[in-house]
């Protein structure tokens, strides 16, 4: 007892007699600090992730058939979206999942991806005027006569900004690039004549500018769509943290689509109103400098050299309005619009907040804000598991975001729609609807296809702004098979479906969402057992595994970590080993006397490893105690996301990390495990030293 | 050679030495530090180890303090030939036989002089606390350092560091005590009164003590000088006879 109390107050008065362990000391507390910092950091990005996965799509597990050649990945993955075996009957799954004791709700699920055609300005317009020469086919008045000649100037407008458009382009290049069909369909869609016999067949001059002149304009995107099919009632009731944002949910029973808000924004947004919400909020949220800040800088000068979107919109009455509003407000006397749009557009840190307000209010009443309007049709072609293309027309109900992740680009990448409707795309069909559709087939293969329907063929669905856009495979479809046009709208009619027409229908995989989740890993086994047990394998996977790519993001995170404190360790293994060196080695005479007047090896080996031990123990606990308040200030302040995409993973713009007891158990064992290792060979070295050292004079 | 009678009753040795050779290896270089030594010391003796450097002093006194081993030749401590011994056993021979008193006196720099003293007792695990507080209080009262148990070695003087160390080898209450020039890093004052406390302690408790010193002052102390030339043993003479070859060899020179 005497003995341990000497040994442990030797190696307290050791502990700052000399700098060699001050050095020692630093390192352990940095070390400590760091391992209680990023454990705690990882473990609350661990949970806000989990948060993030759980509440939004995954769930606490997912389910797919066994069979499957790929594994699930929710958030896709490198190679396009997993190769996933169907499951024929969702009710079937269910049933079997739903006995078992700790699961609350199962949700039918299928994710795919397809690219959509944002639709360009010309397209546009071009719809609006077929809409009103069909409305005035029934009848025609006065107004509808004046609003044709509204747009067809409108139009007009627009070829001529076209062509000089296409003579800037082509005196820039070097060599006549233009197909000379186009040159020639230009020239025609620019001359008197076509205008004057514009009004004879008025659907075939439209089509010519349709095929001919709308390619032309390139201003339309091709935009990603990952699409999650879904019993829409079902999922909004069981994650919580999706919200509805602009328009309606999609009603019970009805085909439809959500756009992730973040999507909405990004993609079918004018861009040059995109552009200045996003330096507004660099500006405001970020604290950013338009002067300092290049990126910013590219995106003024974007709004500045791309007008000619705003041009487009623009009828001859709205660019006269147009005109008078920004001669105001600039207090200019140009009457040329592009020349008043690029001084209008001219912004610095000074004018920006003014010009922001000035543009909403001034010149986006006159503009379309969305190239998509909430409402409107959605024609989506998207390729079924065996590889050919099928197109299917979604009503795009309204915007959605998951609580905390509006900014992020992962978690607003993934738009909802009715499984029914991604059954279709997907190329698969209830019993009922392959009934109706081989009765069709039948049907169509005795009587000709209608006037309508030839048309609708030829041209797209009606009032579908993108369907013309993405042209090339739904006509392609609608050649190959004449018939899929009649069916699809056959079947939109129908649209109305029952929970049993979901239920019965195939699924890709499904989330499960638990009562108790800490019994997680049980339940994967048992749920796996009982879907074997009922003939219908099951791969059980946590949201972990189902996020793939993204779930493993934190392991990546944690690897890092692991990595940095093990290079940190490794570098303090080396030094405290050699200042331990350095100090035996001072030591040398004090542990010669020592074992001279009859302490044993083993007393200066315990003497050693206690000094490491209290000096590990001292720092580490001081390095502990200073992590804590770090992480109780980070806790309180929160680390920004300094890039939206981290969003997700922090949850919200903001991380805030809390302290667990595991985080300081850890870096206490941690260190101690270091400073005990780094000493074992100074120790067993001090053990040597012969009590011969006692005997040497100063001298 | 003059061979002295032992001063207690007790006819066996502490310290038998016989035909000990002691030969270092530096490098290639084989350097013989005794060559031959043979000595007995018998239990209470005061014994003196003269001779000029090199002559094999703190050799033989490492010897003997067990803290070393012999080329060749037999040394033998309380009865016990050390070459048989293992370094626990000669460790422990260490621990319970034999007290050191070191030139440089050696105290454990962070511990207090009550500590340093208590040390060797704390090794020995032999007495509860308050046995080991009377013993190591009775100490050094008799150094006369009971005022400063609280101190750290480096407030105190060089003479009352040598005094702890004095108390520290005497704690144990050792057959023997090895003092390797105790006197050396002291004034002669303090030397003197260092060299006064170990022979009142010598008288008191019969302690054997061997110390090396080339104070003729010192010498005159003990009860015999041996005297070391070249790694042999010169002769075993008196303080008296020491201090006249002294002074001839000073006249010599």
């Amino acid at each position: 007892m005497g003995q341990l109390k000497l040994l442990v107050q030797v190696a307290f008065r050791n502990l700052f007699a000399s700098w060699v362990n001050v050095i020692i000391g630093g390192i352990i507390l940095f070390g400590t600090v760091l391992v209680v910092v990023g454990g705690a950091v990882v473990d609350s990005l661990d949970e806000s992730m989990s948060r993030s996965i759980i509440g939004s799509v995954a769930g606490h597990l997912q389910v797919y058939s066994e069979k499957s050649k790929d594994s699930l990945a929710l958030y896709g993955n490198m190679g396009g979206e997993a190769d996933l075996r169907v499951i024929e009957r969702f009710s079937d799954i269910k049933k079997v999942l739903e006995q078992h004791p700790n699961v609350k709700t199962v949700v039918p699920m299928g994710t795919n991806s397809t690219m959509l055609m944002s639709g360009n300005t010309v397209d546009l317009t071009l719809a609006r005027l077929r809409d009103l020469y069909k409305q005035a086919a029934a009848g025609e008045t006065p107004e509808l006569r004046a609003q044709i000649d509204s747009l067809k100037t409108h139009v007009r407008q627009m070829i001529a900004l076209l062509e000089k458009d296409l003579e800037r382009r082509n005196a820039l290049a070097a060599e006549n690039a233009m197909d000379p069909a186009d040159l020639r369909a230009l020239e025609r869609a620019r001359s008197q004549e076509f205008w004057d016999g514009f009004e004879k067949d008025p659907l075939a001059s439209l089509e010519l500018l349709e095929n001919r002149i709308a390619p032309l304009v390139t201003d339309g995107d091709m935009v990603p769509l990952r699409y999650l099919g879904t019993d829409l009632v079902n999922y909004q009731k069981t994650f919580d943290r999706m919200r509805i944002v602009d328009g309606t949910a999609v009603p019970e029973g009805q085909r439809g689509l959500l756009l992730p808000k973040f999507s909405y924004e990004e993609f079918f947004k004018l861009k040059t109103a995109r552009r200045l919400d996003i330096i507004k909020e660099a500006r405001d949220v970020n604290h950013r400098k338009i002067a300092e800040d290049p990126e910013l800088q590219r995106r003024l000068k974007e709004n500045q050299t791309q007008t000619r979107e705003l041009l487009f919109q623009l009828d001859p009455l709205k660019t006269q309005q147009a005109i008078a509003r920004l001669q105001k407000v600039l207090g200019s006397t140009d009457t040329e619009l592009e020349k008043l749009l690029v001084a209008f557009f001219t912004m610095d840190d000074a004018n920006f907040d003014a010009r922001y307000q000035q543009f909403y209010a001034e010149l986006v009443p006159l503009l379309d804000l969305y190239r998509l309007r909430l409402g409107d049709e959605l024609t989506i072609t998207a390729f079924t598991r065996t590889g050919y293309a099928r197109s299917a027309n979604v009503k795009v109900y309204g915007t959605f975001e998951f609580t905390g992740m509006e900014k992020s680009q992962l978690a607003g990448s993934l738009s909802l729609m009715d499984i029914i409707t991604f059954r279709e795309l997907y190329g698969y069909m209830t019993a009922d609807q392959k009934d109706e559709l081989a009765k069709l087939q039948e049907a169509s293969g005795v009587t000709d296809v209608a006037r309508e329907d030839a048309e609708a063929a030829l041209f797209g669905e009606d009032s579908s702004l993108v369907a013309e856009t993405s042209s090339g495979s739904i006509d392609e479809d609608a050649q190959l098979a004449g018939s899929s046009q009649a069916r699809r709208q056959q079947e939109l009619a129908l649209s109305k479906y029952t929970q049993q027409d979901i239920d019965d229908g195939v699924v890709l995989h499904a989330a499960i969402m638990l009562k108790d989740p800490d019994t997680l890993e049980q339940t994967m086994v048992e749920l796996q057992e009982a879907s074997k047990k009922a003939g219908l394998p099951l791969k059980v996977v946590s949201w972990h595994q189902a996020s793939d790519l993204v779930g493993q993001i934190i392991l990546v995170a944690k690897l890092v970590l692991y990595a940095a404190v093990f290079i940190i360790f490794v570098v303090a293994v080396v030094i405290i080993n050699n200042s331990v060196m350095m100090a035996t080695l001072q030591r040398v005479r004090e542990i010669g006397t020592m074992r001279a007047i009859g302490a044993h090896r083993g007393f200066v080996l315990g003497m050693v490893l206690l000094e490491t031990t209290v000096l590990g123990l001292v720092f580490g606990a001081a390095g502990a105690l200073l992590g804590s308040l770090a992480v109780k200030g980070l806790g309180m302040a929160g680390i920004p996301a300094f890039h939206e995409s981290l969003y997700f993973f922090f949850s919200g713009p903001r991380l805030f990390p809390t302290l667990q007891a595991s985080n300081i158990i850890t870096a206490l064992v941690i260190v101690l495990g270091v400073s005990a290792f780094s000493t074992f060979y100074p120790a067993y070295l001090a053990t040597r030293v012969s009590p011969l050292q006692a005997m040497q004079t100063d001298e | 050679m003059t061979q002295l009678t032992a001063v207690s009753g007790a006819n066996r040795p502490i310290v038998s030495l016989t035909d000990v050779i002691k030969t270092y290896t530096l490098g290639k270089v084989e350097v013989p530090a005794l060559r031959g030594l043979s000595l007995d010391v018998y239990p209470g003796e005061f014994i003196s180890i003269a001779g000029p450097s090199g002559s094999g002093k703190t050799t033989a006194l490492n010897l003997i303090g067990c803290v070393d081993t012999a080329s060749s030749g037999v040394v033998s401590v309380d009865g016990q030939d050390t070459k048989t011994l293992s370094e626990r056993q000669l460790t422990d021979l260490r621990l319970h036989t034999i007290g050191f008193i070191f030139q440089s006196f050696n105290l454990v720099s962070v511990l207090s002089v009550y500590q340093n003293v208590e040390f060797p007792l704390l090794l020995q695990r032999k007495l509860n606390p308050k046995e080991r507080e009377q013993r190591v209080m009775t100490l050094l009262e008799q150094v006369g350092l009971d005022k400063h148990v609280k101190h750290r070695p480096n407030e105190l003087s060089g003479g009352q560091r040598q005094r702890v160390a004095v108390a520290r080898a005497l704690v144990t209450r050792p057959k023997l005590v090895l003092a390797d020039e105790p006197t050396a890093n002291l004034d002669s004052v303090t030397g003197q009164n260092i060299i006064d406390l170990m022979k009142e302690l010598n008288r008191k408790e019969g302690t054997t003590f061997i110390f090396s010193t080339h104070d003729a002052k010192v010498m005159n102390h003990a009860n015999a000088v041996v005297r070391l030339a070249d790694g042999k043993i010169l002769d075993r003479i008196t303080p008296a006879e020491a201090q006249k070859a002294m002074a001839a060899g000073a006249e010599g020179h």
